[in-house]
């Protein structure tokens, strides 16, 4: 393991903070990114895109489409979106996959970081703050073009029974979501189909059931994928479907194929 | 004065003396495998003794409190630091003992003009699929003993903790006399996790095992005064994760169980 040969002076480099990332800072592991040069970046980065998230009456439902592009490339259609950081938590990345994988990393590693040294569970309000941090740190980059990351972040707060949603800008600034949070470049038609469901709908988004949840979810990455061309449609042949997962009291549950495939073709298309 | 060999020698043996005095009254610690991982159990009366230390690592010590602290928070740093820039997978008990933890804790001992750690510290490693699990102690001067052998095949599916090395060679004896830990159920396994802490704890010089009557007396009697601690590495843990500190009620439970 790096540097540990040299031993002594090793032991207890930190002093015992709870701060991983202060940690990494220390050791020059940070993700973080040099100086780059100045002037605006010209280069096609690679986007993920469409995420969305609701509460519904077990919890949170977190899901996203499978595309990554770089300008009018389809990169990748089996990306994942929705990245599980600990037993009760939820973070979906739109944005540049680079730096919001990196940042779920961080984050993963520092919720249990903190949990390991200060023997117990970081606060609800100290991990979505961890978040915002995170995108501030990351902030001189998007203003030189590159590195873009607009997550959502969902958890279940065990200590305060019941479901917490938030949603980030780029810069960090942390908005608490009361039914739900979208983002990405196909969320402008999911956002209107989740008011419409919420508003209109025979009951609002808080007290659907886990069927009508998932059918609604599928749905609304359907009609995002349909006009958003940089939104990932579902690919039945070669198996590929959006990753939707649940965070509720009993932890995270992601649903898995056999069950989408089958929804897919009774209540999609 | 130190200059000269001799004396050197002697202030080394002056001070493993000193620090065997002061851990020979620490609580034994055990960690044996049972079916669905390894369990860690020790009594304890006000501090903590049993911690996480990465996904698949648990360490349980004893010694003074500060010196415990200065070793976990740098067993976890070190782990943390290898987990996060290469993955969860190239962190390794075997690597964290041998090239971290043991050349530090021999040169504190043996810098005289320096404190040394007061600690001794029992670690277990959940094995990946197909392998042991691994158990190793590490001592205060450096010293090594470890369940699992070059090539890492385990030899011994459990590891022991204590105070003094007649209680340590006791309770192995316990525990290599034919107990069936290794296929028991949590509850099983804590049943017996506890009698070898018995038989450590009434262990005071080389001799015969003590009888099963002065092991269920002596049980009854610690119980009364202190809370056991007992915490998992699970094999069935859905994220990567798998230290888990059992409930009290889940450990009174299966120790009621007994009758």
């Amino acid at each position: 393991m790096e540097g540990l040969s040299g031993g002594i002076e090793r032991l207890g480099a930190t002093g015992g903070g709870p701060d991983f990332a202060a940690l990494l800072r220390k050791q020059g592991l940070y993700p973080a990114i040099g100086a780059a040069a100045a002037g605006i970046s010209k280069i096609e980065e690679t986007h993920a895109t469409t995420i969305l998230a609701f509460k519904f009456a077990d919890g949170v439902l977190m899901a996203g489409d499978r595309r990554a592009t770089a300008g009018n490339t389809v990169v990748y259609d089996r990306a994942d979106k929705v990245l599980e950081i600990d037993r009760h938590s939820l973070m979906a990345i739109a944005g540049v996959p680079a730096t919001a994988w990196e940042m779920a990393r961080v984050l993963e590693h520092s919720f249990q970081f903190y949990r390991r040294t200060q023997l117990q569970e970081m606060s609800l309000d100290g991990k979505v703050r961890a978040l915002s941090k995170l995108l501030r740190d990351n902030f001189g980059f998007v203003m030189q073009g590159v590195g873009i990351v607009v997550p959502i972040f969902a958890t279940y707060d065990t200590a305060a029974p019941g479901a917490r949603l938030y949603f980030y800008d780029a810069m960090g600034a942390q908005f608490e979501a009361a039914d739900y949070a979208v983002s990405g470049s196909g969320s402008p038609a999911v956002r209107s189909i989740l008011y419409y469901a919420n508003t209109w709908g025979d009951r609002p988004l808080k007290e659907i059931s886990r069927d009508e949840a998932v059918i609604l979810a599928l749905r609304a990455l359907d009609t995002a994928a349909e006009t958003d061309t940089a939104t990932g449609g579902v690919d039945r042949r070669g198996r590929v479907y959006p990753v939707v997962k649940i965070v509720s009291g009993d932890g995270i549950a992601t649903l898995d194929e056999e069950e989408l495939s089958a929804r897919f073709k009774k209540e999609v298309k | 004065m130190t200059e000269e060999p001799y004396r050197w020698v002697e202030a080394i043996s002056n001070r493993r003396e000193y620090i065997e005095h002061q851990l020979a009254e620490g609580s034994p610690i055990v960690a044996l495998s049972y079916k669905d991982g390894v369990l860690f159990l020790t009594l304890s009366r006000e501090r903590q003794k049993i911690f996480e230390i990465y996904d698949r690592i648990a360490m349980g010590a004893i010694g003074h409190p500060g010196d415990i602290e200065r070793l976990r928070m740098a067993a976890i740093e070190v782990a943390s630091t290898e987990g996060f820039t290469r993955s969860a997978q190239d962190v390794s008990l075997r690597r964290l003992a041998t090239f971290s933890l043991s050349p530090a804790l021999k040169a504190a001992f043996e810098q005289i003009y320096g404190p040394p750690y007061l600690a001794r510290m029992l670690f277990a490693e959940l094995g990946r699929e197909g392998e042991g699990n691994l158990f190793t102690r590490l001592d205060y001067d450096g010293t090594m003993h470890t369940s699992g052998g070059p090539h890492l095949k385990t030899f011994e599916d459990y590891g022991v903790l204590a105070g003094t090395a007649p209680q340590a060679a006791a309770m192995e004896k316990h525990l290599a006399g034919g107990l069936t830990h290794a296929q028991a159920d949590l509850d099983a396994a804590l049943r017996m996790a506890l009698d070898v802490w018995t038989v450590g704890h009434l262990t005071r010089e080389e001799g015969p095992p003590p009888a099963p009557e002065a092991i269920a007396a002596a049980k009854k009697e610690q119980l009364a005064g202190a809370v056991v601690e007992a915490a998992v590495l699970e094999k069935t843990a859905k994220i990567g994760a798998a230290y888990r500190p059992l409930a009290q009620a889940e450990v009174e439970r299966a120790l009621g169980a007994e009758g």
